[in-house]
């Protein structure tokens, strides 16, 4: 929040000094140099913009260790890289499983054949 | 096996995450040299002295991002311990955008 407020300043005080710049250029010859003040508000707006716009990425990096970044997941969403395995489940019926899986590989057997033929 | 491998084993880095901090360094060394273009346009800098001042404020801008991003330890969000200094001031559109934008506002401001 403080750092919109900052971009939003810094941008009004850059607009205002490009006008100044402008102005300073149509109003007199174009050899002489700006006006000091039009030139100390350049720098401490694009200071300040610079402060904004560093400040709004704040908190956006995410650390590039595993050892650290499964930490944070698990304190953040509750879950880290391995979390599948605590979801699995606890019983598996064998024989059904065997039973579906012979009756898949059966019927793909016989639909090539039958492509066959 | 080399030693960086085996670092690289000990220590195992999430690729996601380093390509995630990459760009977001970009994306801010984009921003503030468009930024960076427009006050030396406005300034009215030539040849040189506007090459400086994006070194000036480039250097500036990666001093707030250690400090203030990074939060003074850029060696835990990037590979090598330089890249937060140097990544992107170069190379990419970084510089080409400066230029761009230097010349229009000089082109506006003094011609």
């Amino acid at each position: 929040m403080a750092s919109k407020a900052l971009i939003s300043l810094s941008i009004l005080l850059l607009i205002h000094s490009c006008y100044s710049a402008h102005e300073h250029s149509l109003l007199t010859p174009t050899t002489t140099s700006l006006p000091l003040d039009v030139t100390i508000e350049t720098l401490v707006s694009v200071v300040l913009l610079c402060f904004g716009i560093v400040l709004s990425n704040r908190e956006e990096l995410k650390p590039i260790s595993w050892t650290v970044w499964s930490g944070v997941l698990e304190r953040e969403k509750g879950c880290g890289q391995f979390g599948y395995l605590d979801e699995r489940v606890g019983f598996l019926e064998i024989r059904a499983k065997r039973a579906e899986f012979a009756k898949w590989i059966k019927g793909a057997g016989e639909g090539s054949s039958s492509q066959k033929t | 096996m080399n030693p960086e491998e085996k670092d690289l084993q000990i220590n195992p880095v999430v690729p996601e995450n380093v390509i995630h901090n990459t760009k977001t360094i970009a994306d801010i060394r984009s921003l503030t040299s468009s930024i960076f273009g427009i006050a030396a346009g406005i300034l009215g800098l030539e040849s040189y002295s506007g090459f400086i001042f994006y070194l000036l404020g480039s250097s500036i801008v990666s001093v707030l991002m250690v400090i203030f991003i990074a939060g003074g330890k850029p060696q835990n969000y990037f590979r090598g311990t330089s890249e937060i200094w140097t990544l992107e001031v170069f190379s990419g559109s970084s510089l080409s955008s400066f230029i761009l934008t230097w010349t229009l506002f000089f082109g506006l401001l003094r011609a």
